[in-house]
């Protein structure tokens, strides 16, 4: 089945949807490979976790809409849904967890809209959304990398700590996040925010160990990772090269200018594109086509956007990292960014 | 025309007054009410930290403002009310602001004895995340009650910290900036407390306005 | 029309047919912004119940002496008084209450239900039926806020009737119940977003319930659809 999302000239590949789904879901594996080996099997169960409840909600509200199950559970999107779920939410997390969002992402964010094609805002980045002001506990415990920890933990004792909240020998959430001064460990931006609070400057925040020797132990190969795929999409043709380029030159410069303004309290530009969720965001999630603005000024526009939100929300705003929220409000402006960035149509006049 | 726009106005006019009149009946009604239940209010939460059965004067009158930047936080002045048991003064609780909150001021009240230690503290208002730092409030956690008791030495007392930072309070799972930010100020509203606690307690104006 | 039925269908449109919350979605601010708890949203729902009754009378007794041109003016006047004074007496008589609904109380002065009754109703039918159309949106509105309050408040505190000694005096804090305690509350639902997307679920289930009540009925369907192409054939 034929289904076109976007509005075309700009969707390079004329294959079906399923077909685009799975290449951007095969993209996806060098950052999830990153992500287990630094953070180990957690990762994967989520991953898993999300997906199967993202197929079973789809499964079950296409059947309540009467609609046509098996054509439209083959077009890969529910599952590209809960990748992206499994991949955001901490590897640690509880199951329900992620179940809550996976079924809140197809039901209300996707379904309720309409279905496929029909939805206002980034499904994936919605349910993250609602996960981190509903459980901002839980989706704030991120482990740190593996090296770093003072506990082996194995893949059984990841699923039993996914399920129980312990692992099989009793150890909880808390202390496998201590390192070994019994200090509970973030994540870098959390870190660094944490620290800038405390009169501390970058300069002397980064000698924490969760920084390792370059930007953040772990996260910067994650984001090497997806950076990876994505510019394998880029070679496919099947996400707009304008998107990513777009966003991480706009990040760039507004970190760029926020660091020659004052070093001491602004991280450096490269720490922006490698800590959290910035090449997922860039490769993987700005270019979702049914949320994304449609045309080439647009689109420029659409992710200049999420990166100056972006900047924003992680230096002034109370959440840590900023992707999911910065996606979110730049979905609602972009049918008025379409609004005016409308290509002229041959033998018409511009814009009056 | 001229005429009607005059009968407008007129009419305007009445309701105007009516309403006006309406208004400032029911006002003059509810005024002795209101002031009584904002009196109420505030001993109940003064109650709070300083119990009632050690004290037998009037906290409500028996208050007066200070105002110091640099140990209670703000450029606004502070109150301080003087618990008396027989006009022996027992405790003083003083309102403060923890200024570096996750998400700006923390109002605090700190209730102190006069031997030095903590009677109570109570956060009064705060904006900060729902489910991460407003475990400050006694509604969503017992934290706050750690404070019962505790006392202070110097400035470099190093107890009075969070427990990330090496000190004898629990910070909260994701949150470590709200606690630290309101032991801060409760630590420097204590050291205010010890410099100022000769003029504190032999005040007799009363920040009402009235003397006793 | 007889009198009786003249108040049956006030009711009819006030508590269901064209609910000043559910249908007409006026006064969304204050409906959105203080639910998060049942004791809250009957406060609020008693005092622009309370507003909305004095105000369709005041409006209705008056109406032959008010011209037309200043008629707006002079409402806005005989709600803010209304909305003044209901303030006043809640801040003397349900302090811990006014303190909770805070600005959101003053704010029914701009509840366009209010003055949307006023001028679509009060000011062109008697004091009787005016009072009564009053009650019957005041109600409507209060149903609203009560069921938006008391999803919000089961699902993101686990508890009903929490605070209910803040409007009815100490006695009262014996209603509250505890319906599950959990570590982790949904939060969400006491957040804004939350708000929108019950009042959402909400308004999807009411057109639900219209169109089966629709479906059970095609006759009187079939009646007004005949009546349409008589008109255009004429």
């Amino acid at each position: 089945m034929a289904f076109f999302i976007a509005s075309s000239p700009h969707n390079h590949i004329q294959a079906e949807t399923s077909a685009l789904m799975r290449l951007v879901i095969m993209a996806a594996i060098p950052g999830v490979i990153a992500q287990w080996y630094f953070f180990g099997w957690g990762s994967i169960i989520q991953i898993c976790l999300a997906i199967t409840f993202a197929v079973l909600a789809e499964i079950t509200f296409l059947a309540i809409r009467d609609k046509n199950i098996k054509a439209q559970i083959t077009d890969f999107s529910a599952v590209l849904t809960g990748l992206l779920i499994g991949i955001s939410v901490p590897s640690i997390a509880p199951w329900w967890i992620t179940v809550i969002g996976s079924v809140f992402a197809i039901m209300v964010v996707k379904q309720l809209y309409g279905g496929l094609g029909f939805n206002l805002f980034n499904p994936a980045m919605a349910a993250y959304v609602m996960l981190l002001i509903s459980f901002p506990v839980q989706m704030t415990s991120w482990q740190p990398a593996n090296e770093l920890l003072t506990h082996d933990i194995s893949f059984f004792n990841h699923l039993w700590l996914i399920l129980t909240g312990y692992t099989w020998e009793g150890f909880s959430v808390e202390q496998i996040r201590m390192n070994i001064d019994g200090i509970t460990m973030a994540t870098p931006l959390d870190t660094l925010k944490t620290d800038l609070t405390l009169g501390l400057t970058v300069f002397e925040s980064i000698s924490n160990p969760v920084f390792g020797e370059n930007f953040s132990v772990g996260w910067e190969w994650v984001n090497a990772g997806f950076f990876l795929g994505g510019i394998f999409l880029i070679a496919k043709k099947a996400i707009d090269w304008v998107i990513p380029v777009s966003f991480l030159t706009a990040l760039w410069l507004f970190s760029f200018i926020a660091f020659s303004l004052s070093p001491d309290s602004s991280a450096s530009t490269m720490f922006h594109w490698l800590a959290g969720g910035t090449m997922l965001g860039a490769f993987f999630i700005l270019t979702d086509p049914v949320s994304a603005a449609t045309t080439r000024k647009g689109r420029v526009t659409y992710a200049a956007l999420v990166a100056l939100l972006v900047y924003i929300i992680r230096k002034f705003g109370g959440y840590p990292d900023a992707i999911a929220f910065a996606v979110l409000i730049a979905n609602m402006a972009v049918p008025l960014i379409d609004q005016y960035t409308r290509p002229r149509t041959y033998g018409h006049k511009g814009a009056e | 025309m001229k005429v009607a726009i005059q009968n407008n106005a007129k009419v305007l006019a009445l309701f105007a007054v009516a309403c006006t009149a309406l208004v400032s009946l029911v006002s003059l009604l509810t005024k002795d009410t209101i002031a009584r239940q904002e009196q109420q209010q505030l001993l109940s939460t003064l109650h709070q930290v300083i119990a009632p059965e050690r004290i037998n004067n009037d906290l409500y009158q028996d208050c007066q403002f200070i105002k110091d930047e640099e140990y209670l936080g703000s450029n606004q002045s502070q109150t301080a009310y003087i618990a008396r048991m027989d006009h022996v003064p027992v405790a003083v609780a003083i309102t403060s602001v923890a200024p570096d909150g996750y998400n700006g001021n923390i109002q605090l009240l700190v209730a102190i004895n006069v031997d030095g230690t903590l009677s109570g503290v109570r956060v009064l208002k705060h904006k900060e995340t729902p489910g991460l730092g407003d475990k400050i409030e006694t509604r969503k956690s017992e934290w706050v009650y750690n404070f019962n008791d505790k006392d202070i030495i110097d400035e470099k007392d190093l107890r009075w910290a969070v427990k990330k930072d090496g000190g004898m309070f629990d910070q909260f799972t994701g949150a470590t900036i709200t606690p630290r930010a309101v032991v801060n100020a409760v630590k420097n509203t204590m050291l205010y407390f010890n410099q100022h606690q000769k003029d504190i307690i032999s005040n007799t104006t009363s920040c009402r306005g009235q003397h006793d | 029309m007889t009198e009786r039925s003249e108040y049956k269908e006030l009711s009819w449109q006030g508590l269901w047919k064209n609910n000043p919350g559910l249908v007409q979605l006026l006064g969304l601010c204050p409906l959105l912004a203080v639910t998060t708890t049942l004791t809250n949203a009957i406060g609020l729902g008693l005092a622009t119940l309370l507003v909305l009754v004095c105000s369709n009378a005041t409006i209705s007794a008056i109406r032959q002496w008010v011209p037309k041109e200043v008629r707006i003016p002079i409402f806005v006047l005989i709600i803010a008084a209304f909305v003044t004074c209901v303030q006043l007496l809640m801040n003397a008589f349900t302090f811990g209450l006014y303190q909770s609904l805070g600005i959101f109380l003053p704010l029914i002065v701009t509840n366009c239900a209010i003055i949307g009754r006023a001028e679509a109703y009060a000011s062109k039918n008697p004091v009787k039926p005016a009072s009564f159309d009053g009650l019957m949106m005041g109600v409507g509105f209060a149903l609203v806020l009560m069921t938006l309050g008391a999803i919000r408040e089961i699902l993101g505190q686990g508890t009903l009737f929490d605070g209910a000694e803040l409007l009815l005096g100490e006695w009262a804090s014996i209603l509250r119940i505890e319906i599950f305690t959990s570590d982790t509350s949904f939060l969400l639902a006491i957040l804004p977003p939350g708000a929108f997307i019950a009042m959402g679920f909400l308004i999807a289930a009411k057109n639900a319930i219209d169109s089966s009540i629709a479906a059970k009925q095609p006759k009187a369907e079939a009646k007004t659809i005949e009546r349409v192409r008589v008109n255009f054939e004429g």
